[in-house]
């Protein structure tokens, strides 16, 4: 591999760990203050996608500008689910595995409504900008990657806006780190949750909507973003920010290097492979990691 | 009379009960129905088996998994290829269930490190990386599959009894784990692992062996069926799908009790081609909902909603009588 390649692949890697980021911090935000597993997260991903492609198919929509739109919609959206749903379930301190069932039954509801609207076809938003390719001397650079690695940022900036500079952000952040103390300080624990589920589900939509400019998509597009996500978030450690950073970066340069090394057909199994070796190198696995700190506090 | 008594009543119907169900279904065939009700009751009993399976593992032991189509899938591979390697039906099955048993504790050791949620979102992830693998292995003829060559003419009723069979394995397999200190053991871990430990259980050494029979029972039952439809392939054997349905079989049955398990699988089995047929889009959606409802309103799915009636018409009466008497 020349040195122009592997520049080419490092810049590859980096443009793809922001959406890789912008995709799992929805599932950090309602795992740290809901201790909810998402696993409809797959779901919303499709449906942000369906949206963006809607808008741009019949009102021509930049699907950048659809991205944004997705977020008020998305956050309205998860609002109504907690409303509707998440708030029956008995609050807890540990993820249950009622939770975990509710949000999967949630997903198979979604998924097959979006194979009703829109059938199994695949489906892809090609734009000018699709195809177009900036060159910089040697290097090589996709537009629609650099501007959707743009708006991964800009997301994410806002959202690091908000939980530090407002006061839903410090709450979201007290209740992450101790629900019981949160509460007895004065923090509205279901408004608070209700809100961080909206905004978990707004981020999910957006990505959704970030992952269709990139990728073709069908009912079926979430389920290999969802496994990703949650290795991303296992790999952050769950509940902190950094890590999904840290997290997102680590699972693109194992990706897209891997190409160098392993038959394309194979690369799906990465993301699970990474799993298994966050586990050996963490004998009593993540979540024992988690508990042993929680013993601390 | 009270709940205990009643419970305690139904627990001695029960094995009677089953013994009259195994025996009706033995006899189907005298009433000569034809080949495509037998195929259905066939299919059913293929899905009985894997979801009494399932239950131990994840009723008994609260070890939600969405990985067990790795265990149908490997188990119908296995079968297939002992028979075209001139094994007979019933080592052909044995091997099934052996390579699942293997991989079972290939997949346990790593995963049960993790509790609860994060094991069932890590079996999402082997399950996926399963298919993937064996999308792409050419050995077993890759993504367009593996036929399986079996000289003789086919009998249908000889797969039929030999699912049976296998379905009432794994049912006495499940009354004999819940009765045995495996059982008391699982069910000691679902409830509070950290306390179980405390008691002197091995949380992993309940777990992996659960794990092991549920995945014998599964990857048998892949053999069986791998027989019938003598050919494999990895959308069809490994499908996400069939591990949701593994996992939706017994839930909406009734998670955790012994006939749960076989009342959703039966429901499952004979309803499923006729919601398919009649909406082709819809069926995932309604089981997603049918899901959802059970969670936040009736966690122990169709047994628990039929006993909560059989209580409400029981006070009800009682209370009748308790009225006429002065």
């Amino acid at each position: 591999m020349s040195g122009v390649d592997f520049l080419n692949l490092l810049i590859a890697a980096l443009l793809l760990a922001g959406v890789y980021a912008a995709m799992s911090v929805g599932m950090t935000i309602i795992y740290g203050v809901m201790k909810i597993v998402n696993l409809a997260h797959a779901g919303v991903l499709m449906l942000g996608a369906y949206f963006v492609y809607e808008l741009y198919d019949r009102w021509a929509i930049d699907p950048l500008l659809g991205v944004v739109l997705a977020f008020p919609v998305f956050f309205l959206f998860g609002i109504g689910l907690h409303r509707a749903l998440i708030r029956r379930l008995p609050p807890s301190d540990q993820p249950t595995l009622a939770s975990l069932l509710l949000l999967f039954g949630l997903w198979l509801v979604l998924q097959n409504l979006g194979y009703l609207i829109w059938g199994n076809a695949d489906r892809a938003i090609l734009t000018p900008r699709t195809l177009s390719v900036l060159h910089l001397g040697p290097i090589t650079l996709p537009a629609v990657r650099l501007v959707v690695f743009g708006g991964a940022v800009a997301a994410l900036a806002a959202l690091e806006l908000i939980l530090h500079r407002t006061w839903f952000g410090r709450a979201v952040r007290a209740l992450m780190q101790n629900r019981d103390a949160g509460r007895l300080a004065g923090v509205d624990v279901e408004g608070t949750a209700r809100v961080a589920f909206g905004m978990g589900i707004a981020f999910a939509g957006a990505a959704g909507g970030m992952l269709a400019m990139l990728y073709s998509f069908s009912p079926d597009f979430g389920s290999p973003f969802l496994l990703r996500a949650f290795v991303i978030i296992v790999l952050g450690g769950l509940e902190s920010f950094a890590g999904v950073a840290a997290g997102a970066l680590i699972l693109a340069l194992l990706e897209t290097f891997s190409i160098q090394v392993l038959p394309a057909g194979y690369q799906p199994a990465i993301a699970f492979s990474l799993l298994v070796v966050a586990l050996a190198v963490l004998p009593e696995g993540l979540a024992g990691l988690w508990n042993r700190r929680r013993r601390f506090t | 009379m009270t709940s205990a008594e009643a419970g305690g009543k139904a627990a001695k119907a029960a094995p009677f009960a089953a013994v009259l169900l195994g025996v009706a279904l033995a006899a189907v065939p005298l009433f000569g129905p034809g080949p495509n009700a037998i195929r259905l009751l066939f299919v059913t009993l293929v899905w009985v088996t894997a979801s009494v399976a399932w239950n131990i593992l994840g009723g008994f032991g609260g070890q939600v998994s969405f990985g067990f189509a790795v265990f149908y899938g490997l188990g119908a591979y296995a079968g297939a290829m002992g028979l075209n390697a001139g094994l007979d039906p019933f080592s052909s099955c044995l091997l099934g269930a052996a390579v699942a048993v293997v991989a079972s504790l290939a997949i346990g050791l790593p995963t049960f490190r993790l509790k609860g949620p994060y094991f069932a979102i890590a079996t999402i992830g082997v399950s996926e990386a399963v298919r993937v693998v064996m999308t792409n292995l050419q050995t077993t003829g890759g993504a367009s599959g593996y036929r399986v060559m079996e000289h003789g003419a086919f009998h249908q009723l000889q797969h039929f009894y030999s699912a049976l069979a296998l379905a009432a394995a794994a049912v006495a397999v499940s009354v004999a784990v819940r009765r045995s200190r495996l059982g008391l053991a699982l069910v000691a871990v679902r409830e509070d692992e950290e306390g179980a430990a405390d008691l002197g259980v091995n949380p992993l050494r309940t777990k992996l062996l659960a794990h092991a029979v549920a995945a014998a029972l599964t990857g048998a039952a892949g053999g069986v069926h791998a027989r019938y439809a003598a050919y494999v392939n990895p959308q069809g054997e490994f499908a996400f799908a069939i591990s949701v349905a593994i996992l939706l079989m017994p839930i909406i049955g009734g998670v955790g009790t012994l006939w749960g398990p076989v009342v959703g699988a039966g429901v499952y089995g004979l309803v499923h081609e006729e919601i398919i047929a009649a909406f082709p889009q819809l069926h995932l959606l309604i089981y997603g909902s049918l899901l959802i409802l059970i969670v936040l309103f009736e966690p122990a799915g169709i047994v628990g909603l039929a006993s909560r009636l059989v209580h409400a018409v029981k006070s009800r009466r009682r209370g009748r009588v308790d009225a006429a008497a002065p």
